[in-house]
């Protein structure tokens, strides 16, 4: 009897040890949450004529060879950020392998691009630029444009004190990046305590994500996004990759069919999704997880068949939906005119 | 003898239970187990309906308490909330037996026992996971347990390859594919209790070593050495071992995707009960099946004993035949529905022959919380010359939940 009586003070001080929901705060390894400030590294401190500037280049189309194509293009603020085409479409209609994934929050991100080949926004900016596929330059090239614009010229030299170069034009785009923030989601303001910012549907959703559906493992913190890379199967037919994935940056064969976990706020205005476009709706993209994925050989052990009913993939899309953040508030820039005023 | 004072702890411990429950239930996400409460997630992670695991929960439990893919991000004990946790039941329990004369009916509310759970990682590769049941005597409104340190075990996970994963300790035995400990019912499953006098519990959990492992196409392989039954364990450990093979068939586990089969040849020593004779063989071997169908999981159990004549004191070798036919139901997150039909069939000189018919189910108010409803009736071969079939109705209503 005493030892009930102890078990029973033991219980209780459980009961009051796991009261409230789990948090990262608390060490939760997986919880998601409400995003943290956007990280900034120390050698490309904020300012605001910087995030001017890389307005600016962000949505120039002289950047490109035949000065169609800006990063606006295929990261359209009118699309979330990203491109509505299953694959994205550079200088002379070529088109990529990939989905334009949203700019929006890749600052959260530790590595850029689906393979993460890039290690910085820095470092992902000058990419886009040369890829013979979307803008198609040479560095080169590109600063010769730069330069040519005294507008720019200018800019660069108040802000960096030097003429265009390739870093500050890396560092300004990258700047520029860190504030197409989405946040302020219905997510958001129920985490934050009011209960009725979801609706029922949404919030069963929650649950779900967290639970049955298994989402979280990957798709985790505040970004939903573990930053890592998985298996999915994505684009694998016929015995072989469509696309190899992480492992053309690792040649690890542990790699092949990897793709980075995308984040997922804002995620209903950037359809279509998954790297290749292939599913054209959330509610696509659903089924393709209630199938388990797609087996392959290198198939991540958390992709399981879920048996989801109706109403609980209803449910996951709904709470999808309520990830979307409040529109970033980002007029397109002025941009300064040629020499000579062309 | 109980006395007033005993009288008035374990009703002031009831009131303080009755309290934690209602706590329990007033929680707006109430309750978060160890692992739950490490990772942040909901309990419907690892679990199709608590305490039963879907395949997620399997493949995590078998990969030595760490996420199959996120071994690298794992935290080891000490860097994780408080480890611990508990599951406990409250209800009304209604037995009835009939032309069983040693056995008295129940009609009361009770506390179903208490389960105390530790588990975690003590090292990257090194799980551990521990149930301690505290003893609690059996009385009025409080059904009685035994104190046992019912699971201790730590799992050695091969950093290199998943063919390879030892469980050392006491644990619950991969011969048992259907969990006795994390089943849906009350009801026992008969062929897992069936033993021979002073035998052991087929499906108990045991102490010994369990080697493990699994990969492509869909093998699974458990083997095992353990200590022999509990009556005789100082002369006769270790005694017994088995092997597991199973196959599965689809994207899954065969627990809540995909099939599963699966073989189970065990062979133990013990000494009959009577004592003095050298030790005698018993054997096991057995084949079960899980399938799911949309929201349907039929799970079959079929397994055939021998056990030498001395352990049972009959002229012939005892061999017996037994299993199960389990149905669930899961039309939504939070229901899940049972019914299974039981048998053991034995020969004449032993007379135990069981079937039990078993339905219920289980509604969660909260991912931890379930309410839970079961009828089960069970006749057995008359246990005396002159009496009939000894029957058993079991009700039960109960909340069941764990913190
Ligand atoms: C022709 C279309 C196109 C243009 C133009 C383009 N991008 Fe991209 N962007 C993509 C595609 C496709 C990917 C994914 C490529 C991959 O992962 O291999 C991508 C990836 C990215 C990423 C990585 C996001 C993440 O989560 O991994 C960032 C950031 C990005 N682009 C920024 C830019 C910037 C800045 C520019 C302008 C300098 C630009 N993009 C121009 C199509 C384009
Ligand atoms: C095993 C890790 C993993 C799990 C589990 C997982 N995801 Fe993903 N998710 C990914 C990866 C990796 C991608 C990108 C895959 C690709 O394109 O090849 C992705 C892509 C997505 C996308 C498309 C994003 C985009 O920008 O195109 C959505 C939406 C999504 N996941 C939602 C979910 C939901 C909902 C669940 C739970 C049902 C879930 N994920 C479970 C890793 C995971």
């Amino acid at each position: 009897m005493r030892i009930l009586t102890l078990g029973i003070a033991a219980f209780g001080v459980l009961l009051w040890l796991a009261h409230g929901n789990p948090s990262a705060a608390d060490g939760a390894m997986f919880a998601n949450g409400l995003l943290p400030p956007v990280p900034v590294p120390a050698d490309n401190p904020m300012d605001a004529a910087k995030v001017e500037l890389g307005k600016q280049l962000y949505f120039d189309t002289r950047l490109s060879k035949d000065s169609t194509t800006s990063c606006a293009t295929c990261h359209s603020p009118d699309h979330g950020w990203a491109d509505p085409k299953p694959v994205s479409e550079g200088v002379g209609r070529q088109k990529g392998g990939r989905n334009a994934p949203t700019v929006l929050n890749s600052a959260y991100m530790p590595l850029q691009f689906w393979d993460g080949r890039a290690a910085t926004l820095e470092e992902q900016a000058l990419g886009p630029i040369q890829n013979p596929v979307e803008m198609a330059m040479t560095m080169v090239e590109a600063l010769d444009r730069i330069k040519a614009i005294p507008g720019y010229v200018e800019a660069f030299r108040r802000i960096f004190g030097t003429e265009p170069t390739e870093e500050g034009v890396a560092k300004a785009i990258a700047a520029f990046e860190r504030t197409v923030i989405s946040t302020d989601s219905p997510y958001d303001r129920y985490v934050r305590g009011n209960r009725s910012a979801m609706s029922p549907s949404a919030v069963r959703g929650m649950n779900l994500f967290n639970g049955k559906a298994h989402c979280t493992p990957c798709h985790s913190g505040p970004n939903f996004s573990d930053g890592d890379f998985h298996n999915l199967g994505v684009g694998y037919a016929a015995g072989r990759y469509a696309d190899k994935g992480r492992f053309d940056v690792t040649k690890n064969p542990a790699d092949l069919g990897k793709f980075k976990t995308p984040g997922l706020r804002s995620i209903a205005l950037t359809a279509p999704y998954l790297h290749d476009g292939s599913e054209r709706t959330l509610a696509d993209v659903i089924e393709f997880y209630d199938r388990g994925g797609n087996p392959n050989p290198n198939l991540d052990p958390l992709m399981l068949p879920l048996h989801l009913t109706a109403q609980e993939k209803a449910d996951l899309v709904a709470f999808l939906e309520a990830l979307t953040g409040e529109p970033v508030k980002i007029t397109p820039p002025t941009l300064p005119p040629a020499a000579g005023g062309k | 003898m109980r006395t007033n004072a005993m009288r008035s702890v374990s009703r002031l411990g009831l009131g303080a239970a009755a309290l934690c429950v209602a706590a329990a239930l007033m929680q707006p996400a109430s309750a978060v187990p160890v692992f739950a409460r490490k990772y942040g997630f909901n309990c419907t992670m690892c679990h199709s309906a608590f305490p039963r695991l879907n395949d997620f929960g399997l493949r995590y439990r078998r990969n030595g308490y760490r996420i199959p893919g996120r071994e690298n991000l794992e935290k080891l004990v000490y860097e994780t909330p408080t480890p611990l946790a508990m599951r406990t039941s409250v209800g009304y329990n209604s037995e009835t037996f009939s032309n069983t004369p040693e056995t008295t009916n129940v009609a009361e509310f009770q506390l179903n026992g208490l389960d105390m759970l530790s588990a975690g990682l003590l090292g990257r590769n090194i799980g551990y996971f521990m149930v301690y049941t505290p003893q609690i005597a059996a009385g009025r409104g409080v059904a009685g347990q035994d104190g046992a340190l019912e699971a201790a075990n730590v799992v050695l996970s091969s950093p290199r390859s998943t063919w390879f994963y030892a469980r050392l300790g006491r644990f619950e035995p991969a011969y048992v594919p259907f969990s006795v400990k994390r089943s849906l019912t009350v009801a026992s499953y008969e062929i897992y209790d069936f033993a021979f006098p002073g035998g052991p519990p087929f499906a108990d959990t045991r102490t010994g070593v369990e080697i493990t492992g699994w990969g492509d196409p869909g093998i699974r392989y458990a083997a095992g050495l353990i200590d022999g039954s509990d009556t005789n364990s100082a002369s006769d450990s270790p005694a017994d071992m088995y092997l597991r093979l199973e196959k599965v068939i689809g994207a899954g586990e065969g627990q809540t995707a995909g099939h599963r089969i699966g073989l189970t040849g065990y062979r133990g020593l013990a000494r009959p009960e009577s004592g003095a004779s050298p030790r005698k063989s018993f054997t096991r071997v057995g084949a079960d099946a899980s399938m799911n169908v949309g929201i349907w999981n039929l799970g079959v159990q079929y397994l055939h004993g021998e056990d030498n004549r001395e352990l049972w004191g009959t002229a012939e070798n005892v061999k017996f035949d037994g299993g199960f036919a389990e149905l669930l139901c899961h039309p939504r997150t939070d229901l899940v529905a049972f019914a299974r039909y039981d048998w053991v069939d034995t020969p004449s000189s032993v007379r135990m022959g069981v079937n039990r018919w078993t339905v219920g189910g289980r509604y969660y108010l909260e991912d931890s919380v379930a309410v839970h409803l079961e009828y089960s009736h069970r006749t057995q071969s008359p246990i005396q010359t002159g009496l009939g079939h000894a029957t058993e109705r079991l009700f039960t209503a109960r909340v069941d939940f764990a913190l």
